[in-house]
């Protein structure tokens, strides 16, 4: 510490006797020569750090932001229009469901309304059928028995001309038939 | 043991008369690793960015973190990097150039060839003075020479207090006074920035200096840790105040709204 104390005292007596043969300015260093060359070295190197290095960082910097913020904006608009088709997809969907509800129960409504026309129709071709039937039974019946009452005729004939063969005359077997016939009519 | 004297040693003239110092030797070799740094980032510059530019873009953002907390505002931060960034990482490299093996050793005649370029108080005075002039020249342009100069010169006010009676007079007297001290504040920050930086790195470098000088192994590694640490603080205090000059100064007055 000795040597370095002999030093400072040396430098600083060294010092002290610049400055009273130049001045306080001159000892500091300053020299107006140095200064306006340190002046240039700085705006050299402001020209470089600015037009070589800050200047493009700050560019990419500002253009990666922008790829950034353009790509999170379509993402957004993205999931918007996603939204929406989600929500129009639904709302479709919906109404998709509401057509086909109505279209079951127009296509229910209208089964059952030819359903029940069918069984009506059905219904009354049944009745027409019976009715025909029940005609034609009474039609073969009428005929039946106007076919039954000339066969009894007959018959009652054949049997009174054998039981009355020898009684009756020619007239009184006619008028006896005659009144028989009409008996039966009524 | 040779102490570092305030003024640097000159090496050589140029053309006769420039005198070259060892400091301006140091700022020119900061001038070339700048322009190797910048022409290497400059032609691969792209928006995939390779190691080197996504160091320098990792930098710049958390300078950009603290800026914006100054100027609170990313334009106003852009406004101002050309010359916040550049006082920026000059100091920086340049008090880092001078912890390289040879500042110190290497002699040119009988001198050493490199001294830290911080060490040399023309070039803090002239970062200092380029640094208020510019928040000077900011200011002028973003509020108007009017409303700039009235920060300093209130002579307007004074004459208009006349027709306001004694308590407006002595209002504008007061007010003539602060503009007075701003001045002088004005003056004071270019005295303050250069000496504070100057001061720091010069006491650095006799730190240094003694240090190797008394033990010259392993003894001087952490004053120079130390000297990695001081190098990146004072490039910041220098940076951070020019860039809060540049704030206030391009900010409209209080009250101007009123007037």
């Amino acid at each position: 510490m000795y040597f370095i104390d002999i030093a400072y005292a040396k430098a600083v007596a060294e010092t002290t006797e610049t400055i009273e043969e130049t001045g306080l300015l001159a000892s500091l260093g300053l020299d107006g020569r140095l200064f306006i060359l340190q002046l240039i070295n700085f705006a050299i190197v402001a020209i470089i750090l600015w037009f070589l290095v800050l200047k493009p960082l700050v560019k990419k910097l500002a253009e990666r932001q922008k790829l950034i913020d353009d790509g999170l904006n379509n993402a957004k608009k993205a999931q918007e229009q996603m939204d929406r088709s989600e929500i129009d997809y639904r709302a479709k969907i919906l109404e998709a469901k509401k057509e086909a509800q109505t279209i079951l129960e127009k296509t229910e409504k209208d089964a059952k309304t030819l359903s029940d026309n069918l069984k009506i129709k059905a219904k009354q071709e049944i009745e027409n059928l019976a009715e025909q039937a029940k005609k034609n039974i009474l039609k073969e019946k009428d005929e039946m028995m106007i076919g039954l009452k000339g066969e009894t005729a007959n018959l009652i004939v054949a049997a009174l001309e054998k039981i009355l063969s020898e009684k009756m005359t020619g007239e009184k077997d006619k008028k006896m038939i005659e009144e028989a016939v009409s008996g039966l009519g009524k | 043991m040779h102490i570092p004297t305030l003024a640097p040693e000159t090496l050589f003239y140029l053309f006769g008369v420039i005198p070259v110092t060892n400091t301006i030797i140091n700022a020119w070799l900061a001038i070339i690793v700048f322009l190797i740094i910048g022409i290497l980032i400059s032609r691969r510059a792209s928006l995939r960015p390779g190691k080197l530019q996504n160091f320098f873009e990792f930098i710049l953002e958390t300078l950009f973190g603290y800026f914006d907390q100054v100027t609170g505002d990313r334009k106003k931060t852009l406004r101002f990097l050309p010359l916040v960034g550049s006082v920026f990482f000059f100091i920086l490299l340049s008090n880092w150039l001078g912890l390289l093996p040879g500042t110190g050793s290497i002699k040119l005649g009988h001198n050493f060839l490199l001294r830290p370029a911080n060490t040399d108080l023309n070039l803090t005075v002239a970062m200092a003075l380029t640094a208020v002039v510019a928040s000077h020249v900011y200011g002028l342009v973003t509020v108007g020479i009017f409303t700039h100069l009235n920060k300093f010169i209130q002579i307007w006010p004074l004459i208009k207090s006349f027709k306001h009676g004694p308590i407006a007079i002595f209002t504008a007297i007061i007010e003539v006074g602060v503009g007075i001290i701003e001045i002088i504040s004005e003056m004071a920050k270019v005295l303050s920035l250069s000496l504070r930086l100057f001061g720091n790195i010069f006491a650095g470098e006799v730190l240094m200096t003694v240090m190797s000088s008394l033990v010259a192994f392993a003894v001087p590694t952490p004053f120079m840790l130390l000297e990695l640490l001081v190098g990146l603080i004072q490039a910041s205090v220098f940076a951070m105040l020019t860039l809060v000059y540049l704030s206030v100064l391009t900010a409209e007055p209080h009250g101007t709204e009123e007037h």
